[in-house]
Formats: structure tokens, sequence, C-alpha cells
């Protein structure tokens, strides 16, 4: 360290209070001060639990300390954080160590849940240090006095900035961060986060420009103990989901040894689920035990994060709903349930125990069918090397840009050239065109490519001097209310008609309701009484009821962990395998080697099962479900290039199944065709229906650039008359304006994010350096039997629509025969 | 556009329902549609929502190739003419019905029509009904199961249809439940409604090349 920073006063004064509360500042707090006082820019890098906050939050009190002349009247920090029931507790935190320090400052929170009355208050006055989320900043950007809001400002912190790098949020606050640097070119911004495969790319994308940038890493590391559950016997013929029902009495005593345990599940189905085990398991537990989802009403979760922080419950069943957010200091214990398909989740959720720098934090793993216990040891082994996944910025997303030049647009206006300049500077749109740009300003100003169509168009308006404005008050009372990046399903409420709410349900699960049908949510059976207004409403019931299964639930296995899953399973071939967990399997897995074979780290097993029910081909490429998904389509594809064949696929993340009525012969030749790398994404394109998935995909694009207009929960009724489905604007657009950039986006995020271009060009390469090992069979395998109970299917089709049709006709026409 | 009709016996009535969405009924010389919500796409853009006009314009000119090839003596809207407020698209439905002096205009009531009978004089809608009965079939926006066979609209009817591999698609679709028979929307730019509907419905459903029953 430089030593003159040590003898400044801020320090002594920092230093001296912290000594007042027996801690002594970590290696990378004082690091980052000193880093901060030379006037760097940066990012920290450290585990939950050490004091992360403190690290940039301290270094701007001591740097006010040491220069309070340069400080002016008004906000000097603004602290970004992805999730608002987080702000509320730091900020208290913050205020109470200003308090102790000496300090005048206050701190103030800004969001959806802040009062009108405080937002008025801090429009007129702004706190000092101001804690926001990314859309609350944006709506400060779209307000008229937007200058005056950020006039003293100093430093803005962005806090998990690894939760928000991937999304589109993360682009919001690269768009916030740029537009603020250009009003101010002082400012320091620096990021927090936990760490990721790619620290180097989120450094550039939270600090695109500028020279005096440094990365913080933190050189203390979270002591993980990973414990799996071990079933009493190895089931020979595992199937997902089947085991974890038999472990609930083995999770019980861990519990009951427990000060407060957390439970996490990976569905909000399978949440539910475990809830209602463990309470047919150990009755006790009524009033003790509580479900966490983010389908639960707002007030019930609320209640139950105090109740978990004052220690009044044993146990809490979750979703990912709790992995992040305010540390509860009772939680001693963690449960994985089931996979956690990646090593940074499985990371976190670990991380949520033992909070204390030094304590260790505790994991138990749960398989839900045996061969997940391969998982443990994968799991154990990437969290030795920190093999942590990648967080992939994301870039070139033209809805979060046009909606942020309307935000502009708003809050008084900009000129083109300097927004460009601007745009230009951030990580996610350097390398738009003009052509790009000028598609962007003309949407926003004309509504589209050629102007005479667009007539009667008002949103932006270019005025005489250049400047761009929003002129029409309900343009801009509609926008602000729309701000925003985070789409989610149409949910409705669900009330008790003796009132009180229980949470929401997406439309989609209820429209396969009928009256007097049972579902269970929040842990409670109830019935279906009626729906009315975006609100279903329910009474109490017993007996059998189904639990509401919500899209989107399924995650997928990341390639890190799949990467250690098939070099654990290599290793598990040989008898003397020392891991435990291996051990265990060892029945298992000599069946597998008895009737198959286990591949090794080099090879690609396939196998070819008959059964009665037909033909059966099984690849085990472990890329996870989401990859399998788009690679069982093109094989299955390929295969029907070669003879006529129709299949329904199957898949978990650990391989697929093709199967047909009739025989599917493949030569060996004809095999390394099917798994080729040439023409691969040729036929993708060939394979899937990319219209259809675009087609959702471009279901959040049309709300963030503001094509559809969002209805929250019966409010808003006033904009009836112009409701549409995003479905309806993508035909629109794909008929009548082909090249609008955000159909191109759409596209562009199925290639990305669904199909994971890249990760399948790289499973592809790695089949084809492997030896193809082919087994045949007339019963299941170990590794094909969970596949072949996995119910998702989806089936391939090439046929166009008139001759779908047609073949309908026929069959309907043959099955109304059977009938008379 | 391509036409296709197919025949359709309702209230002792011979009509042809087609796959442009309307139906004709030979022996009145009447052409049947609904829900055409003229004006949808740009009283949309006057909000900041972009969309092209094409899509009315696609609209008008289904309409008037339908005009040109019947020549009815009558058009009858079974409500929802006008979206919401006036536009250069719904001033684009006058210069269509002044190409047709021979054919009058009337219009059932719908919940979206919020205009004075005046204005809609002007427009060339000659007649203007809550609801109307002609021979013995009754007409109104509303579906209601009345005891006498029942020609509406409303709803924007679609059903989803199960394609040989297991797909689903949908369709816009004529829903015949009982003696009510439900239009499709005439609009392109409109949404389907695919679950209102009861387990006895049969369905007509429609697409660019034909129309076939469900």
């Amino acid at each position: 360290m430089d030593r003159k920073f040590p003898q400044t006063e801020g320090y002594a004064i920092i230093a001296q209070w912290m000594r007042s509360k027996g801690n002594t500042p970590f290696g990378f707090q004082e690091r980052t001060w000193e880093r901060y006082a030379n006037g760097y820019s940066g990012m920290v890098i450290a585990p939950t639990g050490f004091g992360k906050t403190f690290s940039v939050f301290l270094a701007v009190l001591i740097d006010f300390m040491n220069h309070p002349d340069q400080y002016k009247s008004g906000l000097k920090l603004l602290w970004i954080t992805p999730l608002r029931s987080l702000a509320k507790d730091l900020g208290r935190a913050m205020q109470e160590a200003i308090e102790e320090i000496g300090l005048d400052w206050t701190v103030g929170v800004r969001n959806g849940d802040t009062e009108v009355k405080v937002k008025q208050r801090q429009n007129k006055a702004m706190p000092d240090v101001l804690l926001v989320t990314p859309e609350s900043l944006h709506l400060l950007l779209a307000q008229k006095g937007r200058q005056s809001f950020f006039k003293s400002m100093r430093c803005v912190a962005v806090d998990e900035w690894h939760e928000l790098l991937s999304t589109k949020r993360g682009v919001m606050v690269e768009l916030a961060l740029a537009y603020l640097k250009s009003q101010h070119n002082k400012l320091r911004v620096w990021g927090i986060t936990a760490t990721i495969g790619n620290l180097d790319e989120a450094m550039d994308v939270l600090l695109p420009t500028g020279k005096k940038k440094t990365k913080v890493i933190a050189k203390e590391k979270k002591q993980i103990d990973i414990l799996p559950v071990y079933p009493d016997e190895v089931e020979l013929l595992p199937w997902a989901g089947h085991l974890g029902g038999r472990l609930a009495d083995k999770v019980v005593p861990i519990i009951l040894e427990s000060k407060s345990t957390l439970i996490f599940t990976n569905t909000r189905n399978q949440s539910e689920m475990w809830y209602q085990l463990l309470l047919d398991a150990y009755p006790d537990f009524a009033g003790k035990l509580a479900l966490h989802h983010s389908s639960i009403d707002g007030n019930i979760r609320q209640w139950i994060e105090e109740a978990l922080s004052e220690g009044r419950l044993k146990a809490v069943v979750s979703t990912s709903s709790l992995d992040l957010g305010v540390d509860f200091k009772p939680v001693d214990t963690v449960i994985q349930i089931g996979s956690s398909k990646g090593v940074a989740r499985f990371m976190q959720r670990a991380g949520r125990s033992g909070h204390s720098p030094y304590e260790v934090s505790k994991i138990y793993f749960v398989p839900t069918h045996s061969l997940e216990l391969i998982e443990v040891s994968a799991l154990k082994e990437a969290v030795k090397t920190q093999t942590i996944e990648r967080r992939e910025p994301m870039v070139l997303t033209f809805d979060v840009l046009v909606q942020f030049l309307v935000t502009i647009a708003l809050g008084g206006g900009f000129k083109a050239d300097e927004l460009l300049a601007v745009i230009k500077s951030t990580f996610a749109f350097s390398e738009i065109t003009e052509e790009e740009w000028r598609w962007c300003i003309v949407f926003i100003t004309q509504g589209g490519s050629v102007g005479k169509n667009y007539e009667e168009f008002h949103k932006v308006v270019r005025q005489e001097d250049g400047l761009f404005v929003v002129q029409k008050r309900r343009i801009a009372m509609l926008h602000r209310m729309n701000i925003g990046v985070i789409v989610s399903d149409a949910m409705l409420r669900v009330k008790f008609i003796s009132g009180g709410y229980l949470g929401m349900v997406e439309e989609y699960f209820i429209s396969k309701l009928k009256k007097g049908d049972k579902f269970i949510l929040a842990g409670r059976t109830v019935e279906l009484a009626h729906i009315k207004e975006m609100t279903v409403y329910v009474r109490n019931a017993s007996g059998r009821a189904i639990a509401p299964s919500w899209l989107g639930g399924r995650l997928s296995l990341t390639s890190n962990l799949s990467y250690f899953l098939r070099q654990k399973l290599a290793l598990s071939a040989h008898p003397q395998a020392k891991e435990k967990e291996l051990n265990f399997l060892h029945p298992l897995l000599a069946r597998q080697s008895e009737h198959s074979h286990i591949p090794a780290a080099d090879e690609f097993l396939v196998e070819f099962i008959k059964t009665r029910e037909g033909y059966h081909l099984f690849m085990y490429p472990f890329e996870g479900r989401l990859v399998h998904e788009v690679m069982s389509a093109v094989i299955a594809h390929r295969i029907s290039r070669l003879y006529p064949i129709s299949f329904s696929i199957a898949m978990n993340d650990y391989g697929f199944e093709l199967f047909s009525d009739s025989e599917i012969k493949l030569s060996e030749r004809e095999l390394q065709q099917v798994l080729s790398r040439e023409n691969l994404m040729r036929d993708v394109v060939d394979s899937i229906n990319a219209t259809e998935m675009a087609r959702r995909k471009f279901r959040d694009i049309a709300v963030i650039s503001g094509m559809v207009i969002r209805n929250v929960c019966g409010k808003q009724r006033n904009n009836k008359s112009l409701q549409s489905s995003s479905g309806l604007i993508f035909q629109v657009l794909e008929e009548y304006e082909p090249r609008s950039l955000l159909l191109r986006q759409a596209y562009a995020e199925v290639f990305n994010l669904q199909l994971e271009e890249e990760r399948l060009i790289a499973a592809f390469n790695r089949i084809n350096q492997s030896k193809v090992i082919c087994r045949f069979s007339t019963a299941f395998t170990p590794l094909s039997f969970p596949i072949k109970v996995d119910s998702l299917r989806q089936t391939l089709s090439s046929e166009d629509l008139t001759a779908r049709i047609a073949k309908l006709q026929e069959r309907t026409l043959k099955q109304s025969k059977k009938r008379v | 556009m391509k036409l296709s009709e197919h025949p359709l016996s309702f209230g002792g009535h011979e009509l042809l329902l087609t796959n442009q969405r309307a139906i004709y009924w030979p022996r009145e010389d009447v052409l049947i549609l609904s829900d055409l919500h003229l004006g949808k796409a740009a009283h949309f853009r006057k909000h900041g929502i972009a969309l092209p006009t094409t899509v009315s314009e696609q609209d008008l000119f289904r309409l008037q190739q339908l005009l040109v090839h019947y020549h009815p003596g009558q058009v009858i809207i079974v409500g929802d003419l006008i979206h919401a407020g006036a536009n250069k698209e719904v001033e684009s439905f006058r210069n269509l019905a002044l190409q047709f002096p021979e054919t009058c205009f009337s219009l059932i009531k719908g919940n979206h029509d919020k205009y004075a009978a005046s204005k809609l004089n002007e427009l060339g809608i000659s007649h203007y009904y809550d609801t109307l009965q002609l021979q013995n079939i009754h007409f109104s926006h509303y579906p209601v199961q009345h005891e006498i066979p029942t020609i509406s609209g409303h709803i924007h009817p679609g059903v989803s249809v199960r394609m040989p591999h297991g797909k689903y698609l949908r369709f816009p679709c004529f829903a015949l439940t009982g003696n009510l028979l439900i239009l499709p929307a005439f609009s392109l730019f409109t949404g389907l409604d695919t679950r209102s509907l009861s387990e006895k419905t049969a369905y007509y459903a429609i697409h660019e090349e034909g129309i076939f029953t469900v």
C-alpha cells in the first residue's frame, strides 16, 4: 500500500471505527479504499459474507473525509442493486455506519416499493446516498429535472454485477452508466461481483472506456462442505423424482439437528411437493416449515423472510427465489434437492449458510435419482478447482435501446449525434452500425421503415432545433408505466372468496382447470370457484389436487458441470474408484457396464434398444436438456433423410432418446454421417421450427420495445383498446416489415440463447473427435431408463401446412368411420 | 386472394361460409361479416405503437374483393366496425362504400361501436341496429343462445387443431353451437379466442387456401 494513504484522516477514522466494532479490514477492502482514493474505477471480486459492500461504500466515505471541500450538497453515491428486498437492509446498515462514524449523510432508497411522498421529497432534495434498481434509475432519467439529481454525484456502485451481467437489466445499467458518464466525466464507477468464469469480460462490460481501472480480488475463500444424502440402497433402474420422496425421512433429522434450514428445489412444482412430503414425514413441522417461491403472494413471502431472519422458522422450502437477497443469520444448513444444474448456483446456495467469513458453509445434496450422485462428485471437483460458469453479456438488444431512447427523450430530450456517441461507448452497442442507429431513430419517430406507412404515429418528435423529445402526455405516461425489461407471463392473482391473497398462477395453468378443480398453491389445497378480472377466487379444500406446473421452470445443465460429469462417469468405470459417491453407485454402474458400456472421457455412447413397444435409440452427450433438445431434433431429421421414419423424442440432462415403431438401422458410416459436424446449422434450421421459437422470444421484445402494453393484474384497464398479443404483432411484422431489427433480434436470441449455437457446435466437435461406441440391448440400461421415463415429448415434422391438414382430415375421417 | 366456399344449412337457409372470414347468403343476397375493427392499427400508432397501415389496407382490400365477387344487395356487419376513435383508416372505409352505391351497408351495434348514427351515415352506413332479424335469422353482436337461429360475432373464435405429428396449430373459424353461429373476426389484426366455446361446438376452420371442418 501507498505509505501516505494509511496516514490520511479519513483512513484513520474508518480504521478506528472498525476496531471499535472488533473488526479488522480485509486486505481487499483496504486495497479498494486506496485505489478509490487514487481516482480509480474498478471491480471488487469477493465471496459473500466478507464485507464486499463496505469495500466500496467506505472508500467513498474516506475520500469524502479527506476532501470534504470537493463534495457539494446532494447525491454523492448512487448504489445500483438488482434486488429491491436487498435495498432496505443495505440502506439501514449504511445509515447506521454513517451515524456511528459521526457523519451527517443521509441514505435513501428508491424503487417500486417507495412511497410517492418519499419520492417527491427526494426530487426536491436528494439524499447523499441513494439505493436504486436499474428500473428506478431509468425512471429517474425519464424525469424532466434529471440534471439536478446527479449534479454532485461522485461515484456509482453496481452491486451483484454478476447477476445483472448476462441479462437485459445489465444492458439497462450499461446504458445508464454511459449516459451518466457523458454528463459527469469525473464519475467513478465500481462494480461488486462474486467470482464468475469471465471476470475480465465482466469488467470490460462495466467499464468499457477510461484507463484508470482496476480489479481487486479478495484472497479469502469460502469453505464449502458438500454432504450427499445416500438412499438405503441403489436402484438399478433410476428414474427422476422417484427417489426424492423416499429420502424425506433422511432429510427430517438433518432439519431437526440444525438451527434453521433452507431447502432448495429447482422448480415451484417440486417445492410444493417437498413441502407436503416433509409435513407428511414429520407432522410436528406444522407452523415451523414454510414455502417460498416467486408465485407466492409478496406479503406472505415478506413475512417468511422476516420470520426466517428472526429464527422463528425451522426450515423453508424454496426455489431460486431465495438464492439471492438478505442474509438470514439463523440459517446454518442448506439442502439441495436434485441437481443444481450449475456450479455457480450450487456455490451460491451453499453460501446461504454459515455467513460469517470463516465459517464453513454446509450443503446437503439429496439426489432425486441415484445417478445424480455422480453429480456430487462432479460438483466437488468443480468447487475445488473453482471452475465457475461464465456469464455471457448481451449485445445489440435493440428492444432495450429503443426503450432507453424514449426514456432519454422524455427526460429533457437528446441530440442524435451526441447520444449515438454515448450508445457506442457501451459494450452492448459498440458494434452498432449507422444503419441500425437510423432504424432505431425512425422506429421511435415514425414508427418504422417506410415513413408513409406510418402516418399518425406519435412517439418521439424531432423539434426544429434538432432535439428529440416526447410531447404527448399520454405517451409519456404509458412509457413510464412500462419502463423495465422483466416480462413475466400473464399471471392471475389467487384470492380466497373469504378474503386474503394466496399468490399468483400463470394464466396458462388456470386455463386448463374447470370450476371445482383442486390445486395446490403455497402449500394449501384449494378449489377453483370462479375467475374475474385477472383474479382467481378459490376456497379451502382437501383431498387429491394437482400442483401447478409453471412454464419456464426447467433449468439445463451448464457446460462446466457437464464437463466434470463426463469425467467422473468415465472414472467410475474403474473398479477402484476412490470417491465414496462412485463407490456407492457401483452396483448400478456395474449393470451399465455389463449390459452396455460406461463411456470413457474420449468416447461417445450410443445404445440401440429393442423392446415390446418398439425401437429406441439413445445417445449420451451429457450437455444438458437445452442442447439435447436441438441435438435430438437434428439427429432425428438427419435419420429421416436417410429413409422415411418418424420419431418421438425424450430427453434429460444426460442424454436423449429417439423412439420409433419401425426399426432404426444405422450402419457405422451412416451413424458417423448423422453425428457429423458438417452442415450443422443448416440442419438445425431445417429441423426446428425457428419461426415458432422466435415468436416466443418476441413476447418479451414486444413488451420491452413498447409494442405491447402490459396489463398488470386488472389495473390499467383504460388501455384496453391498446391490448394486443405479441404473437399478432410478430405476424404483422413478419408480413409487412420483415427487416425490422426487433424481428432480427428475436431470431438472434433463438440462436444464441435457446439453441446455444456455440455450445452446440462445440458439442458436435467433441463427438466427432470421440470414439463412437455402439451397444445393442433388449432391455433398458441404467443410463437410458430415466430418459425413457421422462415425459417431455416433442415430435418431428417437416410437412407444410396443406399437407398436414390433408393428413389430419384423412385421419379424422378414418376415426369417424370406425365409430360408425 | 383465394376464395373458397363451404355450404351450410342454417335455420332452413343455405349459407356459404367463406375462407375470407365472411358469409354469403345467396337467397337474400347478403354478405355477412363481423369485427372489422377499422382503424385499430392507426389507433395503436397514435399511441406510439409502431404498426404498418398495410394491415388495415389488407382488410379493406379483401372486403372490396368480396364485394366485387358477390355484388351483394346488402352487407350486414355484426358489430365492432370501428375499433376506437376517428382516423384515416376509418375514413378509407367511406371511399370503399362509395364505390358500391347499389349495396346497402348495415351495422349491428358492437361494444367497440361508439359512433353516433349521423357520423356512421357519413361513412356510408345506412342502417344502424342494436339487433336485427331477417327472415327467421336473428343478428346480434354478442353471442347468446336464442330460440331462433342467431348469427353473432364479438369473441373472434379460433380453434386449436392437433396436427398429425402432435403439434397444435390455431386457426380462426366459424363456430356453430346449436342454433348459434359465431363469425370469425374479419380483420386480420385480431387475436383468437380458442377457449370460450363448449364441447358441442362444430368448427369450420379457415386458412388462406381453404376451409375445413374440425
